[in-house]
């Protein structure tokens, strides 16, 4: 056993490839040190023995062009691939690791929690979020693997204090892997921005939960004043950062302008802030091309590991075979009722009155629509039936339209700034015009529904004066 | 008052939205102080170097010293300007005027050339900071890499060539004998103040490094590669994947605990895009003008359809919520993202480099203030619902019992109607105590 356990990974990405020493191929940066792991060397041997030896030749598409199965490779082809996930994900642990979980050994448990609280968290990985108990994290981890619809009972019936189930954490992992692009995903979120990015669509934003305060007060009953005079505060808020963004913007139209003709890249013809920034400051210029190489070096890794990871997922079988089948679900662990003022509890109470809303309309037409009908001819009954059709086949449109993810119409995420000359005709990108457009549309669409919330308000609070007899309201003075 | 529950969710939720402000603010003004200092006068200690110090030369000469962690010396200010003639000179000994020193070879202006003199000329200027401590011998390094003179500009201009070629490399021996060469140089040249470095009139000279430049398009060709990975998958041993996957997750369902239906983000986010499509659709039917009984009918059709999709939504979500079997305690009380996505689910997940171009600053001032609004004004809907859903249970349950009911009415109109701008003003007309207008 080659050195100390690997527990805790840290100490970034370079660390488990040189494990591998002489037995990785072409991975990356690091360059292969010594011999191989005699420990990732029996895994792999292991698998080997246990697969026939058509198939332990099929790992890789590069391999398969060789006619002879090279039993040799077989045995490398997983633990390259497990190098290749460990140096492509942030924050993961040694490839032993992952051999140890397998076998559900102790020490695997806490280096996985982090992984996945990592991997699972929508900021990026801050101080704050870092410096939390493992006790904490475990318990995050699995209120967020359960949100996401995680299926297995063994996670949530883990321990908190993080010293077990070192397998069941790896079976998480790789349900995590097998539903979606997650590592292309994470390299995007820590991607470094190389030039000055503005959203064109405000949903990222609104999507990630801020975080809570960390010092939650127990707060005592508030008078409604208090309320009012928070909102007020708010809205000075926004007043400022508007103001600052103005500010911002002509700064960057004259970075971008004075700094025209600087650039390789045609066609970005200028400087960003942080281009120029890393000229003015060769100390953070020389940080941010760490950042850079860091990147660069999980990239491969992410592409090495796309190339070889059939064998992850067969190897992965295996652990799941090793694990005791789950009991089906027999006692109904007590159910907390969500608050109420919970998301799903508005949009309960929105659907219901929207419902009411539409069963009136409704029905207010249906009526008179009995009324008035007698009189239409046989044509009638041929028109109705079309109608319905058509009407149905309406709906069902509409209906897809929220049920499956559509292709973005709109513009959307980040993209980087380049100022160009208003008649050149330009290259790819997306103009400001149309993104401008786009967001008119949506701050229409957003007046419209805040109007009509205020509206219903005014309805129900007269409704309520109303019932007190003695009551003038006098509204303000329209403006 | 308000009650204690009530008061806290309110709180919670102003807070929240302070919050998320305070941290748009904070972002904002970081960038301001860069994009600010960028454009006043670069400090002579700032002026461009694309290619920082080696490593190991820093560590063995100054280890605790950064580049703009302590102020230069007004030796070492002395010395960058003679240094700064001495490159000057340097170029007209290469012009062909009489030679002035050892022959200094000039580094030409293409970026590519790793020229001895191009590292003799410019040694790093970390110790600038550490001319108290360095050592007599050392010599003087006042000056950052690539402050080049250009061949075809005239006089004082100095163009910045980024030969990053050193970057990450050291060049300890022939810097520090270049150093001694730049030593002799330094007291013939001519002393003239050199400019100060502003953007605006020099900004146009500016080169990135080499290395960068390097690691900034591997970088952009690993992306692409990935990209092309993600979508392109037609190879055999992609297909054996997916279904390996699909097989893998499979079985982890079956071998399930729990039930498969979940209050889920993805679910929640779906149902209230529903609920603002449905809103958006009964909106417009009900606007419409139904011109003949065809088109009444239609309408008519149309809107019982569209109630009965909104109860299919409203089952479901109540199916869900009472399927879950664990509240999600913990740091996230509130997990599933609080607003419906507009733009149709998540990002692309492999970055691709996405281009926003504008004419004028004009043009991106009025975007960018626009998006802030959306924000906002996105953020006032959900209070707006908040507030609701607090309020009128209150102002319903409670008996008006005159002045602290009539208060909170008052109070609710304001914030809700009138978002939290205006008040109305309430007259009782009892004539047993008349209340005057607030």
């Amino acid at each position: 056993m080659p050195g100390a356990p690997l527990i805790g990974g840290a100490g970034g990405v370079s660390q488990p490839a040189r494990r591998l020493g002489g037995q990785a191929q072409g991975s990356g940066t690091c360059a292969a040190t010594g011999r191989g792991d005699p420990a990732l060397a029996r895994i792999g041997r292991a698998e080997a023995v246990a697969r026939s030896p058509g198939e332990a030749s099929g790992s890789s598409m590069g391999r398969r062009r060789r006619r002879r199965p090279d039993p040799a490779d077989a045995a490398r082809a997983l633990p390259e691939a497990i190098a290749a996930l460990s140096r492509t994900l942030p924050a993961a642990p040694s490839p032993e690791t992952f051999r140890r979980a397998k076998f559900d050994r102790p020490e695997a448990a806490p280096a996985l929690w982090r992984l996945l609280f990592r991997v699972l968290s929508p900021l990026p990985a801050d101080g704050a979020l870092a410096s939390l108990a493992l006790e904490a994290q475990a318990r995050w981890v699995k209120s967020a693997l359960r949100s996401q619809g995680y299926p297995r009972r063994a996670l949530v019936q883990l321990p908190d204090e993080g010293s077990q189930g070192a397998r069941e954490l790896l079976l998480a992992l790789a349900w995590l892997l097998a539903r979606g692009p997650l590592p292309e995903r994470l390299l995007t979120q820590s991607h470094v921005r190389l030039g000055d990015e503005m959203p064109v669509c405000e949903c990222e934003a609104l999507a990630s939960p801020g975080l809570p305060a960390p010092g939650v007060e127990a707060e005592g009953c508030v008078d409604i004043r208090h309320v009012q005079w928070l909102t007020g505060k708010l809205r000075l808020r926004w007043r400022n950062l508007m103001a600052g963004q103005q500010e911002q913007c002509a700064l960057l139209g004259k970075i971008h302008s004075y700094t025209r003709g600087c650039h390789s890249d045609r066609s970005l013809g200028h400087l960003s802030v942080t281009e120029t920034e890393l000229l003015r400051d060769p100390e953070g210029g020389r940080q941010l091309l760490q950042l850079l190489e860091k990147e660069n070096a999980r990239l491969e890794a992410a592409l090495e590991w796309r190339r070889r990871e059939l064998v992850f997922w067969q190897w992965m079988d295996t652990v799941l075979d090793a694990c005791s089948p789950e009991d089906s679900p027999p006692t109904f662990l007590p159910r907390i009722p969500e608050p109420e003022a919970g998301v799903a509890g508005l949009l309960a109470r929105e659907l219901q009155a929207l419902q009411e809303e539409l069963r009136e309309a409704a029905e207010a037409r249906r009526a008179a629509w009995q009324a008035a009908v007698g009189g239409h001819g046989p044509e009638w009954r041929a028109a109705r039936r079309a109608l319905q059709a058509a009407v149905a086949q309406d709906l069902a449109a509409l209906q897809r339209s929220w049920e499956q993810d559509q292709g973005r119409a709109r513009p959307h995420g980040p993209h980087r700034l380049v100022r160009t000359e208003a008649r050149v005709p330009g290259g790819p990108g997306l103009r400001a015009a149309e993104a401008t457009e786009a967001l008119r549309a949506r701050e229409a669409c957003l007046e419209a529904v805040l109007c009509q919330l205020q509206g219903q308000c005014r309805q129900e609070l007269a409704r309520l004066a109303g019932a007190r007899p003695g009551l003038t309201w006098v509204p303000p003075p329209t403006r | 008052m308000l009650p204690a529950e009530c008061s806290r969710r309110l709180v919670a939720e102003l807070r929240d939205a302070l919050d998320s402000c305070a941290e748009r603010q904070r972002q904002l003004e970081q960038s301001l102080r860069v994009s600010r200092r960028l454009l006043r006068v670069w400090e002579p200690a700032e002026t461009p170097a694309p290619e920082p110090t080696p490593g190991p030369e820093i560590n063995e000469e100054a280890p605790s010293s950064a580049f703009t962690a302590c102020p230069p010396s007004p030796q070492d200010l002395k010395e960058l300007e003679l240094l700064t003639q001495a490159l000057e000179k340097a170029v007209r000994v290469r012009k062909g005027l009489s030679k002035a020193g050892e022959g200094v070879k000039v580094p030409s202006l293409k970026s590519g050339s790793a020229s001895t003199a191009t590292k003799a000329s410019a040694p790093p200027s970390t110790s600038r900071c550490t001319g108290s401590r360095a050592p007599e011998t050392k010599p003087p390094r006042g000056v950052h890499h690539p402050w080049v003179p250009a061949k075809d500009l005239p006089g004082r201009r100095l163009l910045l060539v980024g030969d990053g070629a050193h970057m990450g490399q050291g060049a300890g021996a022939n810097k520090t004998e270049a150093g001694l060469r730049d030593q002799q140089i330094v007291p013939q040249a001519a002393s003239q103040v050199p400019e100060a470095f502003t953007l605006k009139d020099k900004g146009a000279l500016l080169r990135l490094p080499e290395a960068f430049r390097k690691a900034a398009s591997r970088n952009a060709r690993l992306w692409a590669q990935l990209s092309s990975m993600q979508t392109g998958d037609s190879a055999d041993a992609a297909a054996a994947t997916a279904t390996a996957k699909t097989q893998f997750l499979q079985k982890m369902q079956t071998a399930a605990g729990l039930p498969g239906s979940m209050l889920s983000t993805a679910e929640v986010g779906r149902l209230q895009k529903a609920c603002s499509v449905l809103r958006l659709r009964m909106r417009e039917e009900l606007t419409a003008d139904p011109k003949d009984w065809m088109q009444e009918y239609r309408s008519l059709l149309t809107l019982e359809g569209l109630q009965a999709l909104a109860g299919q939504c409203l089952h479901r979500l109540q199916e869900l919520r009472s399927a879950v079997v664990e509240q999600p305690q913990g740091l996230w009380p509130e997990g599933p993202p609080r607003a419906a996505l507009p733009c149709g689910g998540g990002a692309d997940p492999v970055w691709s480099p996405q281009l926003l171009l504008y004419s004028s600053t004009q043009e991106l001032q009025t975007l960018a203030a626009l998006r802030l609004r959306v924000a906002m004004l996105d953020q006032q809907v959900h209070l707006e619902k908040v507030l609701m859903a607090e309020l009128l249970p209150l102002l319903r349950e409670q008996e008006p019992l005159g002045r602290p009911w009539l208060a909170l009415c008052r109070a609710a109109h304001c914030l809700l109607c009138e978002g939290g701008q205006h008040f109305l003003t309430v007259l009782q007309d009892e004539p047993a105590d008349r209340l005057s207008p607030p």
